[in-house]
């Protein structure tokens, strides 16, 4: 129980950027500032796959992406949730198109915990969704036997 | 010496890219970039559509000069067009551009003072940002793409509540800005991170073909606004710049640009002539090569469009390009530490979403070039055979 206490407690969260335009990365850096303060719920944004607790995934995954983004995944250290951000997480946006070269979405990549649609959407947004989905499944994760 | 490989992924870099620093001990004495990780084929995705969709892909090329991006495709669109915009509409532009441009120098900053743990300021930076964001969301409808240049004009009018809170809110960023410039100058640590770090001389930035605030910071006096119809005609534009040629240099040249973008905003909205902000105009055939200053420096869209505004084939020059060929080639020379070199590489403002642009793949080991050259070559071919 305590171990469930602390782990909703202290996330660390890494952002990986897999193509797209940057916007929903700034409005990920914007939620550094003082007008969010990420920190004052406990979370803190660290870039470091190996010793993250929640990835945040941006872009539209291009080619040279789909395989890197499934052993990144494999190298964060358990429990560990997901959560993809902007339109061209969740469907590829813009850039999905017959001449693209993008592998979205990445819900069929790796298991994604959380999503949150818009391009971009606001910092706010992102805070809910970090908020309300990361905890709860970090806190329920138990090791297989 | 030893090699010591950064990224893709890496705390020190916000964007995948994979940097091979060739290091004697703590001191760098080359470097490498590896590209390519985000390639999303935005030229091909462009071809053969309507200049109406073409402007939505360019804003999604990047998100940090959303603006700079369409505002030079959509004026080159009216230069092939022969068709000038109302005053207001060039002068709403002018207020959308410089607002991008004062948001783009302040999280650029702010990168830059959390690369050097220095969070007090990079913290400041970012919260002072959120003002301007205010700004441009309340003007256009969404922080971060705004979809404000058409072809004849933009989107939506000022109102005169806009226009006060525009000039309420650079007002307090103005004076932030003026003393976060004082702090970064009094700051001894921050001086012994910047001062004489990451030399470029200014026969080296003209040899590398440096851009921007980059090459602004080693005294190059050149800004792509100067020879801008709409800066020339009402704005009497004069480029900041500075001859220290280090990273002091380049950031202070972001806090210096942001203040000079704020007068120009002033004196924009100050003079907003009244009148209409769109008007008709038709796209014949044709191609041009039209280039404008984004926050990062020169940006060149080369392209070609078909009959009723279809674009047949189009190239985009970012100005990352030129400037993270200087960093590596000139600026990471000789820099002291490793951890300097992280510091340098940052005062670029580098955007590799911006620079993904081409990737050329070929099996069979053929030597091969650019799309342009091959056009060209090909053009000549077949002119060849017209004469046989
Ligand atoms: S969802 Fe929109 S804002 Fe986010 S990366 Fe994709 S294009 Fe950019």
């Amino acid at each position: 129980m305590i171990r469930d206490f602390i782990r909703r407690r202290s996330i660390n969260l890494g952002l990986v950027m897999t193509g797209g335009c940057n916007g929903c990365d700034i409005e990920i850096v914007a939620l550094l500032s003082q007008r969010y303060d990420l920190e004052q719920y406990g979370i803190f944004y660290h870039n470091n796959p190996r010793e993250c607790d929640a990835l945040l995934v941006t872009g539209t995954v291009a080619k040279q992406w789909q395989e890197k983004l499934v052993e990144l995944y494999n190298k964060v250290p358990e429990p560990k949730a997901v959560v993809a951000i902007g339109a061209c997480a969740l469907s590829g946006g813009i850039f999905q198109q017959e001449t693209g070269k993008v592998a979205a979405p990445v819900r069929e990549i790796i298991p994604v915990d959380a999503e949150v649609p818009g391009c971009p959407p606001r910092p706010a947004e992102i805070a809910i969704a970090v908020l309300k989905h990361v905890p709860p499944a970090l806190a329920s994760y138990r090791r297989k036997s | 010496m030893s090699y010591l490989p950064f990224g893709p992924i890496h705390p020190a870099l916000k964007e995948p890219l994979r940097i091979k620093l060739k290091t004697e001990g703590e001191r760098v004495v080359d470097a490498e970039v590896d590209l390519g990780f985000i390639y999303r084929g935005a030229e091909q995705i462009a071809r053969g559509k309507p200049w109406q969709k073409v402007a939505y892909l360019t804003e999604r090329i990047c998100g940090i000069c959303s603006d700079a991006h369409p505002h030079t495709f959509i004026e080159g669109l009216e230069a092939i067009s022969d068709c000038v915009p109302p005053v207001r509409a060039q002068y709403s532009r002018v207020i959308m551009g410089e607002l991008n441009r004062i948001h783009s120098h302040l999280i650029a900053n702010a990168i830059w003072f959390l690369a050097v743990e220095h969070e007090t300021l990079g913290i400041y930076n970012l919260n002072i940002r959120e003002k301007v964001m205010d700004l441009l969301e309340m003007i256009s409808g969404n922080r971060v793409l705004y979809s404000w240049n058409l072809v004849g004009g933009v989107r939506m009018d000022f109102k005169e509540s806009h226009l006060k809170k525009i000039l309420e809110n650079l007002k307090e960023v103005e004076s932030e800005v003026y003393r976060y410039r004082k702090m970064f100058k009094s700051d001894a640590l921050l001086g012994l991170r910047s001062h004489d770090v990451g030399k470029m001389s200014k026969e080296d930035a003209i040899d590398v073909r440096a851009v921007g605030p980059v090459a602004r910071g080693s005294g190059v006096k050149f800004d792509w606004r100067t020879k801008h119809p709409t800066y020339v005609d009402y704005f009497d534009f004069q480029p900041v710049w500075r001859d220290e040629c280090d990273n002091y240099a380049r950031v202070m040249m972001r806090f210096d640009e942001v203040l000079d973008s704020i007068k120009i905003i002033r004196r924009a909205v100050e003079e907003l002539p009244d009148g209409p902000i769109r008007k008709e105009c038709e796209i014949p055939r044709g191609s041009i090569d039209y280039r404008y200053e984004a926050p990062r420096g020169e940006l060149a869209y080369i392209f070609e469009t078909a009959q009723h505004g279809i674009i047949n084939d189009i190239t985009i020059r970012t100005p990352t390009i030129p400037n993270l060929e200087a960093c590596v080639k000139h600026m990471f020379r000789d820099s002291p530490t490793i951890a300097d070199a992280v510091a340098i590489y940052q005062t670029i403002d580098p955007c590799i979403a911006c620079t993904e642009r081409v990737v050329i793949v070929d099996e069979k080991g053929n030597e091969n070039d650019f799309r342009g050259m091959q056009n060209v070559l090909k053009e000549l071919k077949a002119l060849k055979n017209k004469k046989k």
